[in-house]
């Protein structure tokens, strides 16, 4: 395939943790021995590529990698060794948990999360009214974040990142959250989005049922590496007899 | 160093509307919060005159006015490096789930603790126009001071932003320094006249803030030429800093997130 198709391209990624014990200058200061760094290698030489316009999911069991890849190709973590390529492309990453400051209003994080994404002012206020529609938040959008409910948090930035919509979607086991009727919205969105032809998403989830009828192909990551890659027909059966 | 300007540019707008908001939010949490960016100086102002005048009486002409200049200008070079050592938790959210370059988070703390100072500033003014303190065209030198001022806080703020992620108890010793270094900033006594020689040239010429805050006051009260040449010297200590600190941000950011 023409390098150009792809939206990714990982080379032999690898990504370590250092656990460092965080230094206190007044233990340093008494104690005689060195602080010990724990290195711990979440991503052990990976490397894959995902053409333009491919759903792929990941499986693998917790502790394999997913997340902290998934954040080093948003850009957050930095890979230890290997490249990432990106060619271009906008990325977001869509993850639990929320990364919106308490103590400012639902409508001003829509602004902050929706410029750090990389959107003009002007095009977060053309698509604000279709953010705070799909997150059901009414006149609470503009109440500090801090009294919103758990719920309300996560359909606040799926709206954002769903709406605002980059060229490359990174979903870290986001699609299982909200009320059913706030499922059944979600999921209807990302199969709208999906099947934009141009849109590249990755999707990291434990649902084998929703990774069935979204994805093209299945990572299959195991303790840092790739222990398949495939078809979704091929892999997930393999990996479902695996986890059972 | 294009990487930076390219950045700053780039989260420009980010880096306002952050700094509003964060002024809106302390406003909107109680009834005082705005009227507090006055009160505060003012009451302390009160207190270091009662200090100066009652307790060691040692007066300064203009005293009021005097103590306010060295204030203010201090409150905004300690509240910027206090919070800069924990600046990266403190935006844990954030910084866990996007990209944003580290010292714009320093940036929107500048812009928002500067225009606490440029609103107490205001009353400086006032105060002067009170006591009909007599002013010359020295005064607009005012601007190259505040300029010397910004890039020391920056320097400093980039490199306790930095360690401030790894060192933990970094936190209390930048407390207790900067409580130290209020007391050698002279604000509400002069160190020309109160430190003996030759302690009080070495003071000025070390301490960063007393240099600013003494310059500040020969221009806006004196009418005189600050020493220029230490001025210099730190603002192009203050600039070599400030690479150091942004070029070692722009190294290790992405650690960060490992690390907490």
């Amino acid at each position: 395939m023409d390098a150009q198709e792809y939206a990714i391209e990982v080379t032999d990624l690898k990504i370590r943790y250092k656990c460092l014990n965080r230094i206190s200058i007044r233990k340093s200061l008494f104690s005689m021995k060195k602080s010990e760094i724990d290195v711990f290698e979440a991503v052990k030489g990976v490397s894959f590529a995902v053409p333009r316009g491919e759903i792929m999911g990941i499986v693998g069991k917790n502790g394999s990698g997913k997340s902290t890849m998934l954040r080093a190709i948003a850009g957050i973590f930095s890979a230890d060794e290997g490249t990432i390529d990106l060619h271009g492309h906008t990325v977001s990453l869509l993850s639990i948990g929320v990364g919106f400051q308490k103590k400012l209003t639902g409508r001003e994080n829509i602004f902050l999360s929706g410029m750090l994404l990389g959107f003009s002012e002007q095009q977060i206020l053309e698509k604000m009214d279709d953010i705070i529609e799909f997150s059901e938040l009414g006149r609470f959008v503009d109440k500090p974040v801090r009294t919103y409910s758990s719920g309300m948090y996560s359909k606040l930035a799926f709206s954002i990142t769903a709406i605002l919509e980059t060229e490359i979607m990174l979903i870290d086991e986001v699609l299982s959250v909200g009320d059913v009727r706030f499922k059944k919205k979600s999921y209807a969105k990302m199969k709208e989005l999906i099947t934009n032809e141009d849109r590249t998403v990755i999707i990291v989830s434990h649902s084998t049922e929703t990774l069935e009828k979204l994805c093209d192909s299945i990572l299959w990551l195991h303790e840092g590496k790739i222990k398949m890659q495939g078809s979704t027909a091929e892999v997930l059966p393999l990996y479902n007899d695996y986890m059972s | 160093m294009d990487r930076f300007i390219s950045d700053v540019k780039k989260y420009q707008k980010y880096t306002i509307y952050a700094a509003k908001s964060e002024l809106k939010s302390e406003v909107a949490n109680s009834h005082l919060s705005w009227l507090w960016w006055i009160l505060d100086p003012m009451l302390f102002m009160i207190v270091y005159t009662f200090v100066a005048l009652t307790v060691f009486q040692k007066s300064e002409p203009y005293l009021p006015v005097f103590i306010f200049i060295g204030y203010n200008s201090w409150n905004f070079f300690s509240a910027c490096l206090r919070q800069s050592v924990k600046l990266v938790a403190a935006n844990k959210a954030i910084v866990s789930k996007v990209y944003i370059p580290k010292f714009i988070l320093i940036f929107v703390k500048i812009i928002s603790n500067g225009f606490k100072m440029f609103v107490a500033f205001s009353l400086v003014v006032i105060m002067m126009i009170g006591y009909r303190v007599p002013v010359d065209w020295k005064a607009v030198l005012l601007l190259p001071l505040f300029v010397v001022l910004l890039v020391v806080t920056f320097a400093f703020s980039c490199i306790l932003l930095h360690y401030g992620v790894y060192v933990e108890d970094l936190a209390n010793v930048v407390t207790v320094v900067l409580k130290l270094l209020f007391y050698l900033t002279g604000i509400f006594f002069s160190i020309y006249k109160r430190v003996p020689y030759p302690y009080s040239s070495l003071l000025l010429k070390c301490n960063p803030m007393a240099l600013i805050v003494d310059s500040m006051r020969q221009v806006l009260i004196y009418q005189s030429m600050p020493d220029w040449g230490p001025v210099i010297v730190w603002f192009i200590i203050g600039v070599v800093l400030s690479v150091v600190g942004v070029h070692t941000i722009y190294k290790h950011e992405n650690s960060y997130v490992k690390v907490m």
